[in-house]
């Protein structure tokens, strides 16, 4: 059981927001246009940048429901699934491409799926090591850095992972 | 048993319904990430800094929290922060922070799992950006 079944995104807070940001860029416009109108170019490389990203998870969240039933699902990242669970989850954490807001509808499916919560603490941190970026990285401090950090981001993914899967049970426990 | 061409389309529909629910707040956060992107300098960022190590991996960690960007933007700026004469405790959280936390995407996050797993998993990303950046700087000046 997740700490949340399956939360739907309220529809009515995310126009709020939408409102509220478009208010900030009335009053920046007004106050400053020139950040305006940077604020609103670089929202839209934002957008351009993460639209095949998004068309990706559209395809695979339409995938997900297609072929792979629930229980497939829940069986190899749910309660049972082990350390193949913790693979999938830091493995597919350091793999995936683009910001994490992105990934968000379509790990909140597999939630629903019965896919763990730590699991999904899991992923979100392991994604923490940007294997594009990582010879930038090195090249700013080094490859020693690079590689304590990033064993380091492994091993504290998991152990959040850990944590989380227990604070789950203990809300299970008193439910 | 319906057929393989109907639970596609099903599918799709499916998938179409979840992404339109998340439009407006998505388009909120790619705001708000422009907003901040334009408004706020990396001068700005250097100048938060205050020389004591433990103060400034603290405000690494937020600062890295509350910025968004290309993970390289974070290099960058830790580089010169680095030059700057700011500890390596204090880069190592920012970041670290700056692709584990973020305070812009909250309300999204907050949206689509709800409020305990997104306070959680904040919070927790929060704690290990401190301990890891200790742990790498402990293990990297022993390790050389």
């Amino acid at each position: 059981m997740n700490m949340e079944k399956k939360s739907k995104p309220k529809k009515r807070s995310g126009w709020i927001m939408l409102a509220i940001t478009f208010i900030f860029y009335i009053v920046t416009a007004f106050s400053d246009p020139a950040i305006a109108e940077s604020a609103f170019n670089k929202a839209l490389h934002t957008l351009k940048m993460i639209a095949p990203i998004l068309l990706l998870v559209f395809f695979l969240m339409a995938l997900l429901n297609t072929f792979i039933k629930p229980k497939k699902i829940a069986q190899h990242l749910g309660k049972e699934s082990g350390i193949k669970g913790w693979i999938a989850a830091l493995g597919g954490g350091v793999l995936c491409h683009g910001p994490g807001y992105v990934w968000f509808p379509i790990l909140n499916e597999l939630r629903s799926h019965g896919v763990r919560d730590g699991l999904i603490v899991a992923f979100f941190y392991a994604r923490a090591i940007k294997l594009p970026w990582l010879p930038v990285m090195i090249g700013y401090f080094g490859g020693a850095f690079t590689l304590v950090l990033s064993i380091y981001i492994l091993l504290g993914a998991w152990l959040q992972g850990l944590i989380t899967d227990k604070l789950t049970a203990k809300k299970r426990d008193s439910l | 048993m319906t057929s393989l061409p109907e639970r596609l389309k099903q599918a799709l529909v499916s998938a179409f319904k979840s992404l339109y629910t998340i439009m407006p707040m998505l388009f909120a956060i790619i705001g708000l990430i422009g907003l901040f992107q334009a408004a706020v300098t990396p001068q700005m960022l250097y100048s938060l800094f205050s020389g004591s190590p433990l103060q400034d991996t603290v405000i690494g960690t937020l600062i890295g929290g509350v910025s968004v960007g290309q993970p390289f933007l974070s290099y960058i700026i830790g580089g010169e922060l680095l030059k700057e004469g700011v500890s390596l405790y204090a880069v190592s959280a920012f970041i670290l922070a700056w692709v584990s936390i973020g305070f812009i995407q909250l309300p999204m996050e907050w949206a689509i799992f709800g409020r305990r797993f997104t306070l959680v998993r904040n919070l927790l990303s929060f704690i290990f950006a401190l301990l890891i950046a200790c742990a790498t700087t402990v293990t990297l000046s022993l390790l050389l």
